[in-house]
């Protein structure tokens, strides 16, 4: 694309955009930029009694005291794998997802599983977290499958075992998000140039052999999009889960950085760690989708910004 | 692929997911708490105000017609909201946080942060206008709910008797054993902690699933959030002390003890260990929630369990009785059970316990703060305060010729009917009130301590029970020493209000963490000595002395050393 001048005159002929624009950037600095001035309370003994103005400053002291709490950083250990789990587990899916349902030939079926399946993305987390209780319950359905295909002696206890915890938060975001992730790959397949897979078949390409050099191809820059802007997105490793499925015995594993900022802010009344752990969380987020991005560029594809 | 095709199908999918992010959180907006501004006095000269309260609780209609009762009484109606699903501490400081304060609030533990946020209004002036308020306490013990400023900002609701006391339940912590499994087991004496399970593990093993074809529980525990004293506080009891919830006092050195690593302690998970791996303990214990707890109790399916009585009992007996489990013998019965054979029990708390770390109080945001303390006298003059316990004279109870309340079995029935009670009545159960004996100096003030209705409300196992064991109530069955509660009673009130802005506070937070952690570790684990030791050296290693030396420091204030 060629980077096009901008004049008075374009800027006049587009004045309704312009104005419809203008209601995005108000509302992005109103409420994104505008409540970022709460990060000074990170560098002062805040108390709401006080005011941001009346507190007192404190410095770096409650970023000292974040990073050699061991707790934090056990919790900065469960936020990354889950996340990074979490990313690898739904991104691979829905892709083989999208590309599965591509070759389903009968349209109505197409339909009817691709409506389905990005149903339970309209799901809250507190409804999905409550059928995985049932169904992980003592008396849940997989416990009585195990038990009557005889594969465990007794009902197994899923949620006591700090080892399964992840799996399991990996297994309730796939199964929530793998329809709805899929949609835009489903979109990008449906723009791919049929005469591609026409000349494919002319050559003599069997479905794999279509699959792996037109359809994977053709929506590769759609993959590198989506993950670099995912990837920013992997300190988002969840909260309602963990809050939801998490008790006394996983807690080490199932802390997030979001538990502990509530926990720390709301329940303790320490605004100051609770943001300056927001901050941090912040911090780390930016790093990644611009390293993200930089990688995407070096390697010729698709990228962000 | 061209790029203007690819960006165009981007752009349609981002505004889709874009469009979708805004009206969600549009629906989300107002989050639970707040319930924020006040009495506009909306319907006729009805004043209307908002309270929360940190428990959960069951919301009751709009159109209550008690509720309406009371409004038209007292000119004052108040829309009660419940935690749902936080801890108490997360929904205050979410109020907190929020700015959005409701009239009245009963913060749980957390009434000092809403004090050291100056949201409270000081009952000081008001007091001595509203005779009904002042009377609920003695003025030593409105004094021990001065904060340090020498103000009264709260009155704990609870606990509190007018006349002579009409205790007949057990209203503390105890073992409970369902009827069914005494009567079975030909009413045994039961009086330690190996005794019990002894019980427990040989009726499940005869008795393995219900009538219903539902599997019997022997035993379960709770271990959510401030309710894991249901697996953590037996020591102190099975040592024979009384309630003081955190710590034990030594009264002949006037020390304080710590339950957790006394051998009675070790004793005590050992046993529950040894009973896990015999498969008498539910599996579930460690994840289970409250409210899971509670579904789990009402099938009747659980034999045993440790608890307070008002955790279980108002939910599960209510259900009991709907479900015809209470004929059952599913119904429970308190034990005082004890470590050892020949110790006295502490169990049961005969005096009223003072717990003045929390409580009902007024915030600054209520927008007629006279009214709101008018409200609270008036609903505790005795026919407001009959109206909400014991309902509408001639629908929900009856009057005979000597003045006595009582119920009819089909009122009884009505009156644990959920749909019932969200549409009729209306206690506001976290607002002043009384135990014991009403005004007329004949009835009960709450209908659960009418003797006549306690006895006609006991379902024939427990009779059949009593009679037994030669027993009158759940308090002759738990067999408490009788005496009066020491001056520093309950050292909880004191723990309860502490914060992390001392090293004890936090210690004792991190203590709470590692018990969360560990105790159902311990109870599970297939070496239990090894797991023991790890516990130990993680709970050491939090500097429980902090703690135990601001305690010992209290308790020295408390009993004027």
């Amino acid at each position: 694309m060629k980077a096009r001048r901008i004049t008075w005159k374009e800027i006049k002929r587009q004045k309704f955009l312009m104005l419809c624009t203008l209601c995005f950037v108000i509302y992005g600095i109103l409420f994104y930029y505008v409540p970022l001035g709460g990060w000074i309370m990170a560098f002062q003994n805040y108390k709401p009694k006080d005011g941001l103005i009346g507190s007192q400053f404190v410095g770096l002291e409650k970023f000292k005291f974040l990073f050699s709490d061991a707790t934090f950083l056990r919790v900065i250990r469960n936020t990354l794998a889950m996340g990074v789990l979490n990313l690898v587990c739904t991104f691979v899916m829905a892709i083989v997802f999208a590309i599965l349902l591509n070759e389903v030939r009968s349209n109505l079926g197409k339909k009817a599983v691709q409506t389905i399946s990005y149903l339970p993305h309209f799901l809250s987390w507190i409804i999905v977290t409550g059928i995985l209780q049932d169904a992980l319950s003592s008396t849940g359905i997989v416990n009585e499958l195990l038990v009557n295909w005889g594969l465990v002696k007794g009902p197994i206890s899923f949620f006591s075992i700090p080892k399964l915890f992840w799996p399991i938060v990996a297994f309730a975001n796939v199964w929530k998000e793998t329809g709805w992730n899929a949609i835009v790959y489903l979109a990008a397949i449906t723009s791919i140039d049929p005469s591609l897979y026409e000349a494919a078949t002319i050559d003599g390409a069997g479905r794999w052999a279509k699959i792996k050099n037109v359809t994977i191809p053709g929506i590769k820059p759609t993959i590198m999009i989506l993950l670099i802007m995912n990837i920013g997105n992997v300190l988002n490793a969840g909260f309602e889960v963990q809050y939801l499925l998490g008790n006394g015995l996983v807690k080490p594993v199932a802390d997030t950085i979001d538990i502990y900022t509530l926990t720390w802010g709301i329940s303790q009344n320490d605004y100051s760690l609770g943001t300056a752990a927001g901050i941090f969380k912040s911090v780390v987020a930016i790093i990644l989708i611009v390293a993200a991005n930089q990688f995407a560029k070096k390697t010729g594809e698709q990228r962000l910004f | 692929m061209k790029s203007g095709r690819f960006h165009r199908i981007l752009a349609a999918a981002l505004s889709l997911v874009l469009f979708i992010g805004l009206t969600g959180c549009g629906g989300g907006g107002s989050s639970s708490g707040g319930g924020g501004g006040s009495g506009s006095g909306n319907s006729g000269d009805i004043k209307e105000f908002t309270m929360f309260t940190a428990m959960p609780g069951a919301e009751i209609n709009d159109d209550n017609e008690v509720q309406q009762i009371i409004a038209e009484k007292t000119g004052v109606k108040v829309k009660e909201t419940w935690l749902t699903g936080q801890t108490d501490g997360e929904a205050i400081g979410t109020i907190i946080a929020g700015g959005n304060y409701p009239d009245f609030i009963n913060g749980g533990d957390a009434m000092k942060s809403l004090y050291e946020e100056g949201v409270l209004v000081p009952w000081d002036d008001y007091l001595d206008k509203y005779p009904n308020l002042k009377e609920m306490y003695s003025d030593e013990e409105w004094n021990s709910f001065r904060q340090d400023d020498g103000k009264i900002y709260w009155a704990n609701v609870f606990q509190n008797t007018y006349g002579e006391s009409r205790t007949t339940t057990h209203n503390d912590e105890a073992f409970w054993i369902q009827a069914r499994v005494l009567e079975w087991a030909g009413y045994p004496e039961i009086k330690t902690l190996d005794q019990y399970f002894d019980v427990l593990d040989r009726y499940a093993k005869a008795n393995p699933t219900m009538q219903n074809g539902t599997k019997v529980i022997p035993y379960t525990m709770l271990c959510e959030d401030w309710r894991y004293y249901c697996i953590e506080n037996a020591p102190e009891f099975l040592d024979g002390y009384p309630n003081d919830g955190s710590v034990i006092v030594d009264k002949e050195n006037m020390q304080i003890v710590d339950y957790n690593t006394t051998p009675t302690a070790k004793r005590y998970f050992q046993k529950l260990n040894e009973q896990y791996k015999a498969g008498n303990i539910d599996i579930e214990f460690a994840t289970q929630t409250y409210d899971q707890y509670i579904a789990k109790l009402s099938t009747g399916a659980v034999l045993g369990m440790c608890d307070q009585w008002w955790n279980f009992a108002y939910n599960v007996n209510d259900v009991f009785k709907q479900q015809g489990l209470d004929a059952q013998g599913c119904n429970y019965v308190p034990l005082g059970l004890t470590i050892d054979e020949g110790m006295e029990n502490r169990w049961h708390t005969y005096a009223d316990t003072l717990n003045n770390s929390s409580g009902v109080a007024v915030t600054t945001s209520c927008s007629d703060i006279e009214a709101a303390f008018k409200f609270m006298n008036d609903i505790l003059d005795q026919e407001i305060h009959d109206l909400r316990f014991w309902g509408v004279e001639g629908v929900d109870y009856l009057v005979d010729e000597d003045g006595m309340y009582y119920r009819t079995p089909e009122m009884r029935a009505q009156v644990a009917d959920p749909a019932y009670k969200a549409s009729h009545l209306c206690d506001y159960s976290y607002m002043p009130q009384w135990l014991g004996t009403s005004r007329d100096g004949k009835n009960a003030m709450q209908p659960a301590e009418q003797t006549s209705e306690f006895f006609d409300d006991l379902a024939e196992p427990l009779v059949k029970c009593f009679e037994a064991y030669n027993v009158d109530s759940y308090v002759d069955m738990i067999g408490s020493v009788v005496e009066d509660a020491d001056p520093w009673f309950p050292m909880y009130s004191y723990s309860n209000a502490m914060t992390t802005a001392t090293p004890g506070g936090v210690a004792w937070t991190k203590m709470g963490e590692v018990k969360h952690q560990w105790l159902p570790q311990v109870v599970m684990a297939d070496n239990f000595e090894d797991t023991w030791a790890q516990y130990m050296a993680a709970y050491s290693a939090v500097n429980p002395q902090d703690f135990l030396s601001e305690m010992q420091t209290e308790l020295e204030r408390r009993a004027g050393l």
